[in-house]
């Protein structure tokens, strides 16, 4: 019989709750995003946010998924890395859950969850190219880990894109209005900076501005910054697909929405000959469902939960986490 | 036509080249990046590339002579190396003279104001002596830091390919000789301590 899996998720701008049954089956992915009045995310207003909405957001999961907390037998949040006060609302969240109808907990790695949702949709051993807000990664198995092979050296991609969005009174989250002014074919000259498997994003958000303010048209300028950040992305990627030899790739996070990144990442995958796998948007962004495969995979291949499980950690990076289930 | 390599960077072939044999190397094409990036990159990386190479020779450095740059076909041509890399020439009883070798070179050119980028034992070859090949990710530059990347890139795939031969300590005593390597030397330390990641970051 399948057992009933739910999953939680908090660490920035997004409170998720998901319920997946052991076979993958995706019966709820409900989520609510903290959009800030102005300014960047403020954690402890989008903490008020998630904590407002984890109520409603656990109702509508169970209705849509039609069951009851007794058929849940995990529970799986994400312990981090991410903004303190999220995680922690998150980790009560689960936790309140979890004791009340005494299930077992489990506290996981938000990014390595955005690796292995892409193992549902069919990869077996991928690279995962990684665009967030705060994270831009690109990460692959090697040895018992979960191992980062390139990164950004300054700034996440997304919390670029919305910097550069915010200055020039788009307003939040920036991507997708980025995306949806983006207009080519005319490229301008903006910096390209990928310094073996680095990247590096702040100095091209800068200039992308300064071309606004010297009055190039917005069209041409949003273009020109998502040519030049998903190719330095996607040529990160590619490096490290040939470092590594693997053959899969797995696209993750928000930025991951792009129809433009979707497209180089599929043309690139095609020209080395490696499968591509692009989970659906909603499996993209931050959500619970992967929170809750993750604790799944974990826990059905032995992992012993310990009391450290059960701790937020702010900067659980990727690599920090044992592999013991693979 | 013999393929060497084919990478995530260029296709490597020895070619025949006015008589004799030689190296063509070819930047892969990226067709997801917009032409005027793509052309804008590989007229940056070809030319940086060359320029590397020729300040190297000048310095009267063991490194393959340039012969023909092509921006139009994004390849150099340039000097074939006959013989075999240092990562295989480290399985030989002559291990202990290549490290020391290997680490004068790589002085010399960090000592001409150039960082290598990627030093692997798979980018140094031995013939008659040892010359350092592959300046694709070389910059100029003359920081301690960059430098002493250099030197952990090295002593990285030492560890990773040649475990069983201690070659660390004979490759950065050889090293230290250079009279600039004190502060290379002392960076390579605080890089190694911090590992690759910083936790600072999220």
């Amino acid at each position: 019989m399948s057992e009933i899996i739910l999953g939680i998720e908090s660490t920035a701008h997004t409170a998720g709750v998901g319920i997946i049954d052991s076979e993958g089956k995706i019966l709820s992915n409900q989520r609510s995003m903290y959009i800030p009045e102005e300014g960047g995310i403020h954690p402890r207003e989008a903490a008020r946010h998630h904590s407002d909405k984890f109520p409603v957001l656990f109702e509508k999961a169970f209705e849509e998924a039609n069951l009851s907390p007794s058929d849940i037998s995990l529970v799986s949040y994400a312990r981090g890395p991410g903004l303190g006060p999220c995680l922690r609302t998150g980790a009560t969240a689960a936790r309140a859950f979890a004791y009340t109808h005494d299930i077992p907990l489990i506290g996981v790695n938000h990014c390595v969850a955005h690796l292995e949702i892409g193992l549902l949709e069919g990869a077996t051993d991928p690279v995962l190219l990684y665009l967030s807000g705060a994270n831009t990664q690109v990460i692959a198995y090697a040895s018992e880990k979960y191992r980062v092979f390139g990164e950004t050296i300054d700034i996440g991609i997304g919390n670029g894109l919305d910097k550069f969005a915010r200055e020039a009174g788009m307003g939040f989250p920036g991507g997708p209005k980025i995306e949806k002014l983006a207009e080519g074919p005319e490229l301008l000259d903006l910096p390209y900076s990928v310094k073996g498997m680095d990247m590096a994003f702040s100095g091209l958000m800068t200039a992308a501005k300064s071309k606004l303010d010297s009055g190039h048209p917005i069209e041409t300028v949003t273009y020109s910054l998502q040519e030049n950040a998903f190719a330095m992305s996607c040529e990160v990627a590619e490096r490290a697909l040939a470092h590594t030899g693997k053959t899969e790739l797995v696209l993750g996070g928000g930025v991951a929405c792009n129809e433009r990144l979707r497209e180089m990442a599929t043309i690139m995958a095609e020209e080395r000959g490696v499968k591509c796998f692009i989970p659906s948007k909603d499996l993209c962004v931050d959500n619970g469902v992967m929170i809750g495969w993750l604790g799944y995979q974990m826990v059905s291949a032995g992992y012993s939960i310990t009391e450290e499980d059960n701790k937020v950690h702010q900067k659980y990076r990727t690599d920090m986490v044992e592999v013991t289930w693979r | 036509m013999e393929m060497i390599f084919r990478g995530a960077e260029a296709v490597v072939e020895i070619i025949e080249w006015q008589d004799s044999s030689a190296i063509s190397k070819v930047r892969n094409k990226r067709s997801y990046r917009h032409p005027d990036l793509e052309k804008r990159l590989v007229t940056e990386r070809l030319r940086s590339e060359s320029r590397v190479i020729e300040r190297l020779l000048s310095e009267g450095i063991l490194v393959p002579a340039l012969y023909e740059v092509n921006i139009e076909k994004s390849q150099i041509i340039m000097e074939f190396i006959d013989g075999i890399t240092l990562e295989k020439g480290l399985r030989t009883d002559k291990f202990h003279e290549y490290l020391v070798s290997s680490a004068k070179i790589l002085s010399q050119i960090h000592s001409s104001g150039v960082v290598h980028g990627d030093p692997t034992t798979s980018n140094f070859m031995i013939s008659d002596d040892i010359y350092a090949i592959d300046f694709g990710l070389s910059t100029f530059n003359d920081d301690a830091e960059s430098r002493a990347s250099d030197l952990r890139v090295f002593l990285e795939s030492l560890e990773a390919h040649h475990s069983e031969i201690s070659g660390r300590e004979i490759f950065l005593e050889a090293y230290s000789e250079w009279e600039s390597s004190k502060e290379v030397l002392e960076a390579l330390e605080v890089l190694e301590l911090r590992g690759r990641y910083n936790l600072m970051r999220g």
